[in-house]
Order: C-alpha cells, then sequence, then structure tokens
C-alpha cells in the first residue's frame, strides 16, 4: 500500500489543484512558500508519517509541525488530499470563519497540531512535542516545516540548542530553502547561509536535498536513523512557487493575487503534467 | 495577625515538588533558575522530568507549550520580567492561542528585586498577562494562599500566570481553601473598600489595621486571583463602603487598580483612587526603602488611605 515516487508525483500535483481550488474562493493568498513546501509535505503525510485521517488525534501518531505557517495552503491542500477533511471545505478557505485561515488553527482543522504563523516559533514547539512523546516511551516522531526566511528569528536557534541538547532524535526539521522572501532574495535580505553548517554547529545531523524531487525525498526520509540522539535537519533547496512555470523563483508570488484566467492557466499547466505523470505511472 | 515569615521561592517550590512527587504529568522546566525557584530537592529526586535549557525564556516557552501537547503539565518559573516579557509572543501564541495547560511563574515580581534595578523588575506582569484571552492570573498573598494557589493551578486546565516575590513573607489569615477567582475577605468594614493583591497584601492588612484603630473602618478585600477579578465580591462591597481604594505593587496602568476601574466604569457604583508604582523606572536599593520613596510601605499606606477616604468623604 505504500504509494510509490511515481503515485507521489501525482499527488503533489493533485495537491498543488486544491491550492488553485482555495484561491479560486479568495484570489489571493501565500502561494509561492506553499508550493515550493508543498512536494516535502505530500511525501510526510502521504507515506513517511504514521497518523490516521479517521483517528487525528491518536496519542502514537507522528506530529507534522509548520513552522513556516503562512505556507499552511501547501499544509491544507495535502491534509485534503490524504483525507482528513473533505474537499469541498477546500472552497471555504479565506472566507469568515473558515476553518482554513490564512495560518493554521489546531482547533479549526483535523491535522493541524500547533497555531503558527509567527515565524520562529515552530521548532521550539518542536521539540517539546518530541521530549513529550520520548517521556511517553512513544516511537513517534514529531517533523517540521521551517522557511529559509524565518532563520534571522533567534528563538529558532534557541530550538535548535534545546534538539541537540536534549537529544532529540525523534525531531525532524526540514527548512525549505526556496531563497526568495517578501522583500526578495534571503541572500540579500539577511543572508543565514551556510545553513546546513549552523544546524551542524549546533549538533544536529545535517543533509542536503533537491526539495522538490520526491525520489531524493523519499530516498532521504527512507535512509533517515529511526534512532539515535541527533535531531535531523534537511536544507531542501526548492523553487519558489514550484510547478507554475510563469511564476517559479519570482517574489510576487510569494502573496498571489490571480486573475480568473491566471488560475486557468495554472490549472492547465498541472492538469497537463498530472496526465503525463498518470501515463509514467500506467 | 501577622504571623512566622517564609521563603516565598521555597514555599513555591516544596508546594509544587510535593504534587509533582505523585503525579508524573508534571515536568519541571528551568532556565538556570530552577534552584533558584525551590526546585533543588525534585531536580535530585526527579531528573527524569526536571529539564535544564540555559537562559532562554522564548525556546523554554515553546518547548512547554509542546509538552503540553503530550499531555504534559509543563511548570515554568524563572524572573518574573523574562516569563512575561521577553516571551511574551510565546506566552501569546504558544500558550495562550494554542490553550495550553502550562504554568507560568514569575519569581522576584513586582520591585523585590530591588537593587538589581528596572531590567529585574516586574511591574507589567499583571496588566500583560491578563490580555491574553484564556490566562489565569494569580497573585498568592502569604506562604499558606501560595500552598493552595499552586495546588488550584495544577488542578486548573489552562494557561496560567502566577507572581511571587522574593522577601519572606508573613502569614497574614487563617488558612482557607484557594478557589481561583474568589476574593477573601480578610477584614469587614464600612469606611471604604481596599482592594490588593499578592504579597503586598501584609503591609496593605497591617496599614488597615492601623487606620481601624484609628477609626476608619477598612474593608480589605484580598485577591489571590489577580485576573479574572472576583467581580461579584468586588461590586458589592463597593456598593456597600461607596468608596473603592486599589493597592498593587505594578504600574497604576493596566494592573489591578486598571482591571478594577475597567469593572466599575460599566458599573459606577462607587469612585475608585488607585495606588499603585507611577509610570516610571523606580529608584534601586533596599526594598523597604524603594517602598518608601513610592509610598507603598504599611505606614505609608495608612497615611495615603485616611487622605483618600477624607477626600472622597469631605
Amino acid at each position: 500500500m505504500t504509494p510509490t515516487v511515481g503515485e507521489l508525483k501525482v499527488r503533489a500535483e493533485r495537491a498543488r489543484l486544491n491550492v488553485l481550488r482555495m484561491l479560486t474562493a479568495t484570489r489571493s493568498g501565500h502561494l509561492g512558500g506553499a508550493l515550493s513546501a508543498i512536494d516535502i509535505i505530500t511525501a510526510l503525510y502521504l507515506r513517511e508519517m504514521r497518523v490516521d485521517p479517521a483517528n487525528p488525534k491518536d496519542p502514537q501518531r507522528d506530529r507534522f509541525l509548520l513552522s513556516a505557517g503562512h505556507k499552511a495552503m501547501g499544509q491544507y491542500a495535502v491534509l485534503a488530499e490524504a483525507g482528513f477533511f473533505p474537499a469541498e471545505v477546500l472552497d471555504t478557505y479565506g472566507t469568515f470563519k473558515s476553518p482554513l485561515p490564512g495560518h493554521p488553527d489546531m482547533y479549526k482543522l483535523p491535522g493541524v497540531e500547533a497555531n503558527t504563523g509567527a515565524l520562529g516559533h515552530g521548532l521550539p514547539i518542536a521539540c517539546g512535542m518530541a521530549l513529550g512523546l520520548r517521556l511517553d516511551g512513544s516511537a513517534a516522531r514529531v517533523y517540521t516545516v521551517m522557511g529559509d526566511g524565518e532563520l534571522p528569528e533567534g528563538s529558532n536557534w534557541e530550538g535548535a540548542s534545546i534538539a541537540s541538547h536534549h537529544e532529540l532524535g525523534n525531531l525532524v526539521a526540514f527548512i525549505d530553502v526556496n531563497g526568495l522572501q517578501i522583500s526578495g532574495p534571503t541572500a540579500k535580505v539577511m543572508d543565514m547561509s551556510p545553513i546546513g553548517e549552523k544546524f551542524a554547529a549546533f549538533g544536529w545531523d545535517v543533509y542536503d536535498i533537491d526539495g522538490n524531487d520526491m525520489a531524493q525525498i523519499v530516498g532521504l526520509l527512507e535512509s533517515l536513523p529511526r534512532t539515535g540522539a541527533k535531531p535531523s535537519a534537511i536544507v531542501a533547496h526548492t523553487v519558489k512557487a514550484k510547478g507554475l512555470s510563469n511564476l517559479e523563483g519570482t517574489v510576487p508570488s510569494h502573496y498571489w493575487k490571480p486573475t480568473p484566467e491566471d488560475l486557468a492557466a495554472a490549472k492547465a499547466e498541472i492538469e497537463a503534467r498530472i496526465a503525463d505523470l498518470e501515463g509514467a505511472n500506467a | 495577625m501577622i504571623g512566622d515569615r517564609h521563603d516565598p521561592r521555597k514555599t513555591f517550590g516544596a508546594a509544587v515538588s510535593e504534587i509533582a512527587a505523585t503525579d508524573e504529568r508534571i515536568v519541571i522546566l528551568s532556565a538556570d533558575s530552577g534552584g533558584s525557584s525551590g526546585f533543588g530537592t525534585f531536580m535530585k529526586e526527579h531528573p527524569e522530568r526536571y529539564f535544564e535549557f540555559g537562559i532562554q525564556e522564548q525556546g523554554v516557552t515553546g518547548v512547554a507549550s509542546g509538552l503540553a501537547t503530550t499531555g504534559k503539565i509543563p511548570v515554568f518559573c524563572a524572573i518574573a520580567p523574562f516569563v512575561t516579557l521577553r516571551n511574551f509572543e510565546q506566552f501569546r501564541n504558544d500558550l495562550g492561542y494554542m490553550r495550553q495547560n502550562v504554568k507560568i511563574v514569575g519569581r522576584n515580581g513586582g520591585f523585590t528585586y530591588a537593587d538589581l534595578g528596572s531590567t529585574h523588575h516586574s511591574l507589567e506582569d499583571y496588566a500583560v498577562t491578563r490580555m491574553i484571552p484564556g490566562v489565569t492570573v494569580l497573585a498568592p498573598m502569604d506562604p499558606d494562599d501560595m500552598r493552595g494557589a499552586v495546588k488550584a493551578m495544577l488542578a486548573h486546565e489552562g494557561p496560567v500566570y502566577m507572581r511571587i516575590g522574593n522577601a519572606p513573607i508573613p502569614e497574614i489569615a487563617e488558612p482557607a481553601e484557594f478557589v481561583i477567582g474568589k476574593a477573601r475577605l480578610l477584614r469587614e468594614g464600612s469606611a471604604v473598600t481596599v482592594v490588593t493583591t499578592g504579597y503586598v497584601a501584609a503591609d496593605v492588612l497591617e496599614a488597615a489595621d492601623a487606620l481601624r484603630t484609628s477609626g476608619v473602618d477598612v474593608e480589605l478585600l484580598g485577591l489571590g486571583t489577580a485576573w479574572p477579578l472576583d467581580e461579584e465580591a468586588i461590586l458589592a462591597s463597593a456598593a456597600k463602603t461607596g468608596h473603592v481604594i486599589t493597592v498593587e505593587e505594578h504600574y497604576e496602568v493596566g494592573g489591578l487598580g486598571g482591571a478594577v476601574a475597567e469593572l466599575l466604569s460599566g458599573n459606577a457604583v462607587a469612585p475608585l483612587d488607585r495606588i499603585a508604582v507611577p509610570q516610571s523606572y523606580v529608584p534601586t536599593g533596599p526594598y523597604a526603602e524603594i517602598q518608601q520613596s513610592l509610598g507603598l510601605d504599611a505606614a505609608s499606606l495608612q497615611r495615603r488611605i485616611a487622605e483618600l477616604v477624607a477626600t472622597r468623604k469631605g
């Protein structure tokens, strides 16, 4: 039943379609980061993590925490694809009292584990989850996706020191390095490179992958040590707005305000890719 | 009645440790602050539930939130400004907004860290913590009240902030059950309602008793819960005496006086005077001398309350 890399690629594209479906309702949202991280989130929910959409509060579940909370559409899209809630709910994105606000709310949507959005909060919370699970003797793991743009927040490095000092080997942090933030290239706004070396210096095991390459994501997750004292930092090099050729690697994709024509063109591009991928999988 | 004095930190730490010894959900978090918060024994007896993080309050507050999602009851005690202001956004988002069952305890509250100066004083903590929806703010008045407050805090589901002081505090009242949100009627009177909270209650009580001896019949309400207010008790007493005075070791903006002003603004049953710390960086030096310079010691309180009563009655 474990999905293949080819199948996961299709599911990630379907999740991209879910993002477009959300934007159809509001016509504005944090697109770029949602799409740069969506392949990672797809691999986590649909293959890597032990989670059950029918029992989203199972104490033994693996946890996923979106530290870069503005990438929420990426998480919502995958939660819908994984069956945590009916796809029709996507149409409420951004509407009054929707369970899908611009930043995730753990009390509104099954599968959401924390109220993130203020940057630099996710990693310390993830550390607390990992510590609590360890205290319970649980084998569950905690996964988080951080953004490269949030790394200047000092609380991240408090979290980095905690995870290492307290030997949270059950914690896996992806850093979605899409290289762009709202004011421009992260290297120009505040250069936090070398990111991997920083985490390594804090005592983490560090890996580098192409975070939009499903085979690399899955391959790395399979090879991660299942036990051990060191937390894992995965520096995932990605492309902002990955999958929409007109927007890839552009700053305006950070917060996109599409016209109906933009959405139709984007949908056609993704559907064509799905057809190709399904053909290849057949 | 002013009884034996007890160290507030040791009293607090012992009270938590006693309950934590048998409740495995309770975990103690330290930002280089555990020993000085009264957890010296607990850390030796239960090292598996005692976690040191070094000096970093934002990270620890986030960790507390994450721990609480797994059913733990984290208790994090350190110097008051560092667990309310330094980490304010974590307090608001990770504890308040996420509705986590975490207990944050600010020790050396007010200006009890007297000579260490304004960086180590905490004269905004009631204001900032009570602004966060769902947060309960406790300020026990004496050692017995503190033991009761600890028990109630650990039994309460949801984020709690508790302020404790530094210098030994005396027993000021007969032991009574601590009920979150309930005021204690420390003295019954008819001339004026004095409302106070926290460890300053001992000085306020001394002032109130001296005033009663001199013919000013003070009714004294002691709030072990600074927020939410016991509105019923305050309004009933205010209606009876026709004059309310708040006394606190906090800035005059936003604290107990501010909260009572908000209450009375919608229920104008009595005029209100607020005795608090003026909006300034207070002098450094011995605690008692700072108190005197701000008119917050028992003798000054006696004089100021008498003056306010005379002004309002005149």
